[in-house]
């Protein structure tokens, strides 16, 4: 017993065998080859190559001419079917630096990096190859992390049974997709039945109303502007080019929205010229 | 070697009551109560709680979160016996694998009704989307639960009544499952390392996940930090080895006196105790980071509104960085306090501080929630009531926990084979 000890003890030198050694090496080795697979900047910009490329639906809403109607949220909710606690679009009155009022109305930013779509654990929130963020109703488990996630609260969850039919509805349009189930979370999608409709038919979205979602061809002050931002001749390239200053909402963040806006006036007029 | 357990009683005049069973009967109750709320739920829609599209995560996702780090001893003796090979540890380390699995099973059934679409739980297994925090936390809650599964049954299988009861003696068919289940415990038993190397993968990969879940959200001002994922595993580590300490002194010093030594009990405090040190250190680095040093006013801003509601500060400095020093002080210094009664205190401090730290994290983001308008974004202040059903289930997951537990504590032997051998 003894002689075997000191027989092992001679094969080991500083207290690591050759065998141990080799099985440290190999690990190491094997974590080395690992590297070659994973590089550091996976996790980041995920699943947004390329998305820049093609046709990408934006909108721009122009806040000087937004009067607050509230035409753009009523057409939605018709379209939609909603219940007037689940809006996608809401019109809001805000302040600028001066204190002067203007009406803020929010879609859905359709976030080119879009933190609902990063945290969704099922996929059910997605990027369509447009650019719009869609959601897969049967998919989503409700567990409204995405809720949680975005910035601009755009997303609402079905807390009730879908509604029979909205009040809005016939006077500002007529359901025009199905109904979600109780307990998923819903958002805006640029109308996206219009568009694909639409594009069947051979139609523009952005210029033919039948095409373009029911926010824009409600607004009865052309506040809204829609088309592709990759297309120099859509309307909305030709709006952005018009105006002189455009901004995005919480553009820090870097999700990147799809929704344009062209600031009001007041907001870049020194105070001491306010009421002239 | 059978362990003599001592059972409490309580004293009614010249009567010694053991109200054991009056304490089942009325976990029984708040579970039947618990069962109404769920009822309502499954059957309601979620608007019969008190959440809304501003608070959409609220009390179930606290319980969520704090059963899960009270679950955290489970790791921790798995590594600490089976991979250090540490066998004086043994028996609390069996302890340690019921109280994870019970916190994990109380996770799980508490974000059921959580779920808008609770039969849909088994999505994020089959719909993979690897970036999301929460689609990797599903995933390892799953695979460590059937770990911890895979861990508990050899602990299970000790109790005498399941190989020889009255169904095995009448029924041939009980006799052959009883011995399947044996060999499965036996075959589980000697992969125990190896379940050990995946327990502390899984756990640590989830437990710091849950911190970065909202951590990695920048459009809610506070909750975005990068040391919240390292501050939810030490807190994991010293709240949850806490409830150990705490639990094991009443499984074992007083229910089975003699079992473990009390070097045994001391050990648990002090690693408590050490983890508890480590992350008040960094809680208090973070205080620094994203409220002293930087100079982000969205933050600054809701701090003070929240401090206008709540205690918030008051519970940062009191619960969360001056109590814990304290505790965590005493606690590694257990092998000289000797006190048993003053340490169950100062153990419960750190159980204490990692609910409130979830609880602090969860609400801080949503109650005071930043608004996206372009020129003058401000915090806005959202409220959140609890229903009766919210408590009702809340009540009824934390029945199922102190059950099963109570259940654990008075019927498992809670002996190891390997020592009834070195003792002959």
């Amino acid at each position: 017993m003894k002689r075997k000890r000191t027989s092992n003890e001679s094969e080991t030198e500083n207290g690591v065998s050759r065998r141990d050694f080799l099985k440290l090496a190999s690990g190491l080795a094997a974590a080395v080859g690992l590297t070659q697979f994973i590089r550091l900047d996976t996790l980041a910009g995920s699943g947004t190559e390329g998305q820049e490329k093609g046709v990408k639906w934006g909108m721009l809403i122009d806040i000087n001419k937004c009067i607050g109607c509230n035409y753009c949220t009523y057409a939605c909710q018709a379209v939609n079917n909603l219940a007037d606690d689940m809006l996608y679009n809401v019109v809001t009155t805000e302040t600028t630096q001066n204190g002067t009022e203007y009406f803020l109305s929010r879609p859905c930013m359709q976030c080119a990096e879009a933190p609902c779509v990063h945290v969704c654990p099922v996929a059910a929130t997605y990027y369509r190859e447009d650019g719009i963020v869609a959601m897969d109703y049967d998919r989503c488990i409700g567990c409204r992390y995405c809720q949680v996630a975005c910035p601009y609260d755009a997303r609402v969850f079905n807390w009730r049974q879908p509604i029979e039919k909205s009040e809005l509805s016939p006077m500002f349009g007529v359901q025009e997709v199905p109904n979600r189930p109780r307990g998923v979370v819903e958002k805006c999608h640029f109308c996206s039945h219009r568009i694909d409709d639409g594009l069947v038919r051979n139609l523009t979205p952005g210029v033919d109303p039948q095409a373009t979602p029911a926010c824009v061809v409600a607004c009865p002050t052309g506040a809204r502007v829609f088309g592709d931002l990759n297309d120099p001749e859509s309307p909305i390239s030709k709006a952005r080019e018009q105006a002189n200053v455009t901004l995005r909402l919480r553009e820090e963040l870097s999700t990147e929205p799809r929704v344009y806006y062209v600031p009001p006036a007041s907001a870049y007029r020194p105070p001491f010229q306010k009421g002239e | 070697m059978q362990a003599i357990v001592h059972y409490p009683k309580v004293r009614i005049g010249k009567l010694s009551v053991d109200i054991f069973p009056y304490w089942i009967a009325f976990l029984l109750g708040l579970i039947a109560f618990g069962l109404v709320g769920a009822y309502v739920v499954l059957t309601e829609g979620l608007y019969v709680t008190g959440l809304s599209n501003k608070v959409p995560w609220a009390l179930w996702i606290t319980i969520d979160l704090s059963a899960i780090a009270l679950g955290g001893s489970a790791f921790v003796f798995g590594v600490i016996v089976h991979l250090l090979g540490l066998k004086r540890y043994e028996v609390v380390g069996k302890l340690a694998i019921l109280l994870g699995f019970l916190g994990y099973s109380t996770a799980g059934m508490v974000l059921l009704f959580d779920l808008g679409q609770p039969f849909r739980f088994w999505h994020p297994v089959v719909y993979w989307q690897p970036h999301s925090l929460l689609w990797e936390i599903t995933m390892c809650v799953v695979l460590y639960l059937t770990v911890l599964m895979a861990e508990l049954l050899p602990i299970v299988m000790e109790h005498p009544g399941i190989s020889d009861n009255f169904l095995t003696r009448r029924f041939a068919v009980f006799c052959k499952i009883r011995t399947a289940l044996i060999w499965l415990a036996h075959k589980l038993h000697s992969f125990s390392p190896v379940l050990a190397v995946i327990g502390l993968t899984l756990s640590l990969l989830h437990q710091a996940s849950l911190g970065a879940t909202y951590s990695v959200l920048s459009g809610r001002g506070l909750w975005f930090n990068q040391s919240a994922p390292v501050q939810f595993v030490l807190s994991a580590v010293a709240g949850g080895v806490a409830l150990l300490f705490f639990l094991s002194i009443v499984v074992f010093r007083i229910m089975r006196p003699g079992l473990v030594k009390d070097d045994v009990f001391y050990d648990l405090a002090r690693i408590s105790g050490a983890a508890t040190l480590l992350l008040t250190y960094l809680r208090v680095w973070d205080w620094a980071v994203t409220n002293y040093y930087s100079f982000d006013r969205e933050i600054a801003l809701q701090t003070q509104l929240l401090d206008t509601i709540a205690p918030y500060s008051l519970t940062f400095w009191l619960g969360q960085a001056l109590l814990p020093a304290v505790a965590g002080g005493f606690l590694l210094a257990a092998g000289r306090v000797r006190n048993f009664r003053f340490l169950l205190v100062m153990a419960a401090i750190p159980i204490f501080n990692a609910i409130l730290m979830r609880w602090n994290y969860n609400f801080s983001g949503l109650i005071a929630s930043i608004t996206y308008d372009p020129f003058t974004p401000t915090v806005v202040l959202n409220s959140y009531t609890p229903t009766w059903v919210e408590f009702a289930i809340a009540g009824m997951v934390l029945s199922y926990w102190l059950l099963m537990f109570s259940l654990a504590a008075r019927y498992l032997p809670f002996q190891s084979p390997e020592k009834e051998h070195s003792v002959h």
